[in-house]
C-alpha cells in the first residue's frame, strides 16, 4: 500500500506541477505589427528615413513643396502607428481628402511605394513585418487616388 | 551538344557584356512600378513567366511612362534546342506590343522550325498590387510558321498560321508565405496551335480551337529574386504523336531595373514522338 500511495501522491504532485506550469505559460499574444516594426522608435526611424527619400526624389519632392514637413512627419507616424495596431490616435484627414486634387498619377504612387519599400528594407525589421505594412498601405490606393 | 553550348556561351557572354554596357550608360528613365511586377519575357514575346503570358504588361512602365524590353532566351532539351529573341513595348501600362522569333533546332530528327509571333496585349483593368482582383489583360498572338511548313503539314497540321486569344490575370499577395510576397497568375487561352505553333495549327484529330488553362506562382524571396512553378495546358490535335502540358520550375533575378536573368528547369513532355523532353532554360532581359 505504502509505495503505491507514494507513487500516487508523486503522480498527483507532478500533475499539479504540470498543470500549474501550463497555466503559468499563458500563450503569449502574437506581437502586433506595431511591435514588429519596433514600436514608437521603429516608426520614428521609418518616417525619418522615408522623409529623406521623398526629399531626394526629384519627381516626388514637388508634391510636398507647400507641406509643413514637421506636421506631415508627425501625422504620418501617427497614421502608421494606427495602421499597425499601435496605441495612437490619428487626427489627420482621411486618405481621400488628404490627397485630393494633388494630380497624383499611378507612376507617382508606384514611386512612393518603391521609396517606402526601400525605407523598410533599410530598417532592422522582418520581411513579414515589411510586407504586412506594405499590404495594409497598398489597400489605401483606391482612397488616395479617388479625387485625383 | 557541348560544342553548341560553348559556342552559345561565348555569344551569351558577348551579349551580356553589350547589354550591360547599354544598361549602364542608358540615360532612359526606367519605369516606376515595383521591380518584378512586369515579369520577364515569355517564349512568345509577351510579358509573363517563361511559358505563359501574365496579366501585367512589359517592364515597369506606369500610366505616364513607356517601357521597352528586349530578351534573348535559349532552351536545351534532350532532342531539341529552342532559341527565342523577343522585343516588347509597353505604352502607359495600357497596351503592350510584342514580337518574337522562335527557332527550334531538331537535333535528333534533323532540320529547323521557325515562326514569327506578333502580339498585342491590352490591360483591361486593375493592378497586381492595389486591386483586390489583381491586373487583368486580354491578348492576341498572331503566329506564322515560316520554316518547317512542309513538316507541319506532313504530320497532319491544317494550317501554318494561327491566332491565339487569351485572358490573363496576375495578383500579388503580400506577406503570403513565410512573410514573402506571392505572385499568382492565371491564363485562359483559345488556340489551335500544335506545340505552340511550331508544328502548325489544327490537326487531323482536332482541327478546331481548344480552351486551355495556364498558371504560375512565384514567391519573391527578396524584392528582386523570385522562384516559382509554371504549368501550361496544350491542345492535342495531331494523330501522329501525343502532346502534353508544359511545366517548369523557374527563378528570376532582377539585377537592376534594366536587367533580369531567368533560369528554369523545363519539362515539355513528348514532342513530335520523342518522349520526355526536359532540359534547362536561360533568358536575359534588358528593359528600358
Ligand atoms: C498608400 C499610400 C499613402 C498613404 C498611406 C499616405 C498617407 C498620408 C498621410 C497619413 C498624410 C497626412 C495627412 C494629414 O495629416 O492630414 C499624407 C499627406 C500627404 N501625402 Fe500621402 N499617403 C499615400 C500616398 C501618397 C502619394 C502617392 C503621394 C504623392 C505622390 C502623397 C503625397 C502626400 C502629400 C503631398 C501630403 C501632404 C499634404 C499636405 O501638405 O497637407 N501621398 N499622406
Amino acid at each position: 500500500m505504502y509505495p503505491i500511495l507514494t507513487r500516487g501522491y508523486l503522480a498527483a504532485l507532478l500533475l499539479a506541477w504540470a498543470l500549474s506550469g501550463c497555466a503559468g505559460a499563458k500563450p503569449q499574444p502574437a506581437p502586433t505589427l506595431y511591435q514588429q516594426l519596433g514600436g514608437e522608435q521603429g516608426i520614428h526611424a521609418i518616417v525619418e528615413d522615408f522623409a529623406y527619400r521623398l526629399a531626394d526624389d526629384p519627381e516626388l519632392v514637388g508634391f510636398f513643396a507647400n507641406t509643413n514637413i514637421d506636421y506631415f512627419v508627425g501625422s504620418l507616424a501617427d497614421y502608421l502607428c494606427v495602421v499597425s495596431d499601435g496605441p495612437c490616435v490619428y487626427q489627420g484627414a482621411p486618405m481621400d481628402k488628404a490627397h485630393q486634387h494633388m494630380g497624383i498619377h499611378e507612376a507617382d504612387f508606384n514611386r512612393l511605394v518603391d521609396a517606402l519599400q526601400a525605407t523598410l528594407l533599410a530598417q532592422p525589421i522582418s520581411a513579414s513585418a515589411r510586407n504586412q505594412l506594405l499590404k495594409r498601405l497598398a489597400a489605401q490606393h483606391a482612397a488616395v487616388m479617388r479625387y485625383q | 551538344m557541348a560544342r553548341r553550348i560553348s559556342r552559345w556561351g561565348r555569344r551569351l557572354a558577348l551579349g551580356i557584356t553589350a547589354l550591360l554596357a547599354a544598361a549602364l550608360v542608358t540615360p532612359v528613365q526606367a519605369g516606376s512600378r515595383l521591380l518584378g511586377t512586369g515579369g520577364v519575357t515569355q517564349i512568345e514575346g509577351a510579358a509573363g513567366g517563361g511559358l505563359s503570358p501574365w496579366g501585367v504588361l512589359a517592364g515597369t512602365a506606369s500610366d505616364t511612362e513607356v517601357a521597352v524590353t528586349v530578351a534573348a532566351s535559349e532552351a536545351w532539351l534532350d532532342d531539341y534546342g529552342l532559341r527565342v529573341r523577343g522585343v516588347g513595348v509597353n505604352w502607359h501600362d495600357r497596351v503592350e506590343l510584342s514580337y518574337a522569333r522562335q527557332r527550334l533546332a531538331l537535333d535528333t530528327l534533323g532540320g529547323v522550325l521557325a515562326q514569327d509571333i506578333y502580339g498585342v496585349k491590352l490591360r483591361l483593368f486593375g493592378d497586381p498590387l492595389y486591386h483586390p482582383w489583381g491586373s487583368w489583360s486580354l491578348g492576341v498572338q498572331h503566329k506564322r510558321l515560316d520554316q518547317g511548313q512542309a513538316l507541319a503539314r506532313a504530320v497532319g497540321a491544317k494550317s501554318t498560321q494561327g491566332n491565339d486569344l487569351y485572358l490573363a490575370g496576375s495578383k500579388l499577395f503580400f506577406d503570403a508565405v513565410a512573410g514573402r510576397n506571392l505572385l499568382a497568375n492565371l491564363t485562359l487561352r483559345s488556340t489551335r496551335a500544335n506545340q505552340g505553333g511550331l508544328l502548325g495549327f489544327g490537326g487531323d484529330r482536332d482541327s478546331g480551337r481548344s480552351l486551355v488553362a495556364e498558371g504560375s506562382m512565384g514567391l519573391f524571396l527578396t524584392p528582386a529574386w523570385v522562384v516559382g512553378v509554371e504549368y501550361r495546358q496544350k491542345p492535342d490535335n495531331l494523330g501522329f504523336a501525343q502532346e502534353q502540358a508544359w511545366q517548369d520550375l523557374f527563378t528570376a533575378l532582377f539585377l537592376t531595373r534594366h536587367l533580369s536573368l531567368t533560369g528554369a528547369w523545363l519539362d515539355l513532355g513528348d514532342i513530335a514522338g520523342l518522349e520526355n523532353q526536359r532540359g534547362g532554360y536561360l533568358s536575359l532581359q534588358l528593359a528600358l
